[in-house]
């Protein structure tokens, strides 16, 4: 890679709000007023959300919270940005029960029937938003970070779920 | 721990200093009302059996009575943060209010920069500066798991961060962390006067950047966790220097007792003002050590 593209990559560009909720309403259904407050930015192949204020002139390693990787098709969000945002979500959201949500925040894959299109989708345990998972063709793949995962002592009987 | 006795002059109760440090520090941490209300999460923890008592200075502040408080639920989705009681204060003394601009200038782990930007409810701006780069992902790993969304990234080194004015700067300085001892055993023996007065050069350029880096009439808190005067009172004094740019401002949160900042060390005299300045020890409020300054540039 040569110094200029790698100068390019570490750039934080400005985008247009429209652009963004529109994404999130096509595929989730979250109204645009979900991101009143917040504006974004593009670096990489990453887009980012922060309050919406003026940023002094300074050399960033980041700008507030990292929502979506635009790495593959399709677009896909962060645990973190659907824990603040998912709750609005109207469709593509599942909800499991206590087994089921062990597994995911293990980590793991399962079946799970559902009405869900292909693709990136909110769990939801008992009202919270747990993260993404990636569904397809009845099978449920967590997408959780790894160092948020829960440990295997989640499966012991003092299981905090 | 008999490195302990060099401030067996300063420290009230010497003898119940010297004991505490042997017993570990109880589990704690803040409740992130960024993600959760206090009510709810108190609810959760009874639905789950999980024992707890509210601080009683803070009423955001936890102990957890639980082995390894990092596994619960609430902690993996950012309801709570583990936290030590006393690293809850300078973020309180600092005051950020929602809309300012905030420059937290040694800011990894991120447990004070989620607490101000918790204080400022995800409003206005908090710059994060943390000039290591394996210190930067801790950083921001809590920032997303809290919900924060009012906090940038940087990494300059502290003592030459090119651009201000802020409302309020945060410097909770790197230190020798002997107010850790129960936390960590073995701190103590790592630490000495030398190495003290090694780390004092660091904060004194540390503290002296933020002051002006700050908006006349702004606030900066200087805090460490320890209770060596080379690093508290003696870099407040030498950052502030004789001009009257700057006065400090006396720390006081109610419920929690502080000492006041020494005035003498060594046979030396040193500015009364410094009685402001809080020492926080581990035998007075059962917690660990600290020291706060609350300093206004005029």
């Amino acid at each position: 890679m040569s110094p200029r593209s790698s100068r390019i990559r570490n750039i934080f560009e400005p985008l247009e709000k429209s652009l963004i909720a529109k994404l999130w309403q096509d595929r989730f259904g979250i109204p645009g007023p979900a991101f009143a407050g917040c504006k974004f930015f593009r670096k990489a192949r990453s887009i980012w959300a922060i309050s919406d204020v003026d940023l002094p002139r300074l050399s960033y390693e980041t700008i507030g919270m990292r929502i979506m990787s635009c790495k593959d098709r399709p677009w896909k969000p962060t645990t973190s940005a659907l824990q603040i945002f998912g709750r609005y979500a109207t469709k593509n959201l599942l909800h499991l029960n206590r087994e089921e949500a062990v597994i995911f925040l293990e980590g793991g894959s399962q079946g799970i029937e559902s009405d869900c299109e292909i693709g990136y989708v909110v769990v939801f345990y008992r009202g919270d938003v747990l993260g993404c998972g990636l569904y397809s063709h009845g099978k449920l793949v967590s997408q959780i970070p790894k160092e948020r995962r829960m440990a295997s002592i989640a499966r012991s009987e003092d299981c905090p779920v | 721990m008999d490195y302990l006795d060099r401030y067996r002059e300063i420290v009230p109760d010497y003898v119940a200093f010297q004991a505490i440090q042997c017993q570990p520090l109880y589990n704690s941490a803040r409740i992130n009302t960024l993600k959760i209300t206090r009510e709810k999460l108190l609810e959760r923890l009874e639905e789950e059996g999980v024992l707890f008592q509210s601080f009683h200075w803070y009423p955001l502040g936890l102990k957890l009575d639980i082995e390894s408080p990092g596994k619960l639920l609430e902690n993996l989705l950012g309801y709570i943060h583990i936290q030590e009681e006393l690293s809850m204060v300078p973020p309180l003394v600092l005051g950020p209010e929602p809309g300012e601009s905030i420059l937290d200038l040694c800011a990894s782990p991120g447990s004070k920069t989620t607490e101000i930007s918790q204080m400022m409810e995800n409003r206005g701006l908090v710059i994060a500066n943390e000039p290591s780069l394996a210190r930067v992902a801790p950083l921001r790993s809590n920032c997303e798991r809290l919900g924060v969304l009012n906090v940038a990234v940087t990494r300059y080194d502290g003592r030459n961060f090119p651009r201000g004015p802020f409302d309020r700067v945060l410097v909770d300085a790197p230190c020798s962390s002997e107010g850790r001892e129960r936390r960590g055993p073995g701190v103590l023996s790592r630490c000495s006067p030398e190495r003290s007065l090694d780390l004092q050069v660091l904060q004194i350029d540390l503290l002296k950047n933020a002051l002006r880096l700050t908006k006349p009439g702004g606030v900066v808190v200087y805090s460490t966790c320890t209770y060596a005067p080379e690093e508290n009172e003696l870099v407040v004094q030498a950052a502030l220097g004789e001009a009257d740019e700057f006065r400090l401002e006396k720390v006081c949160i109610p419920g929690l007792l502080e000492c006041p900042g020494i005035t003498e060390w060594n046979g030396k005299r040193l500015s009364d003002e410094l009685s402001c300045t809080a020492r926080y020890y581990p035998h007075i409020n059962d917690t660990g050590g600290f020291y706060v300054a609350k300093i206004i540039k005029n």
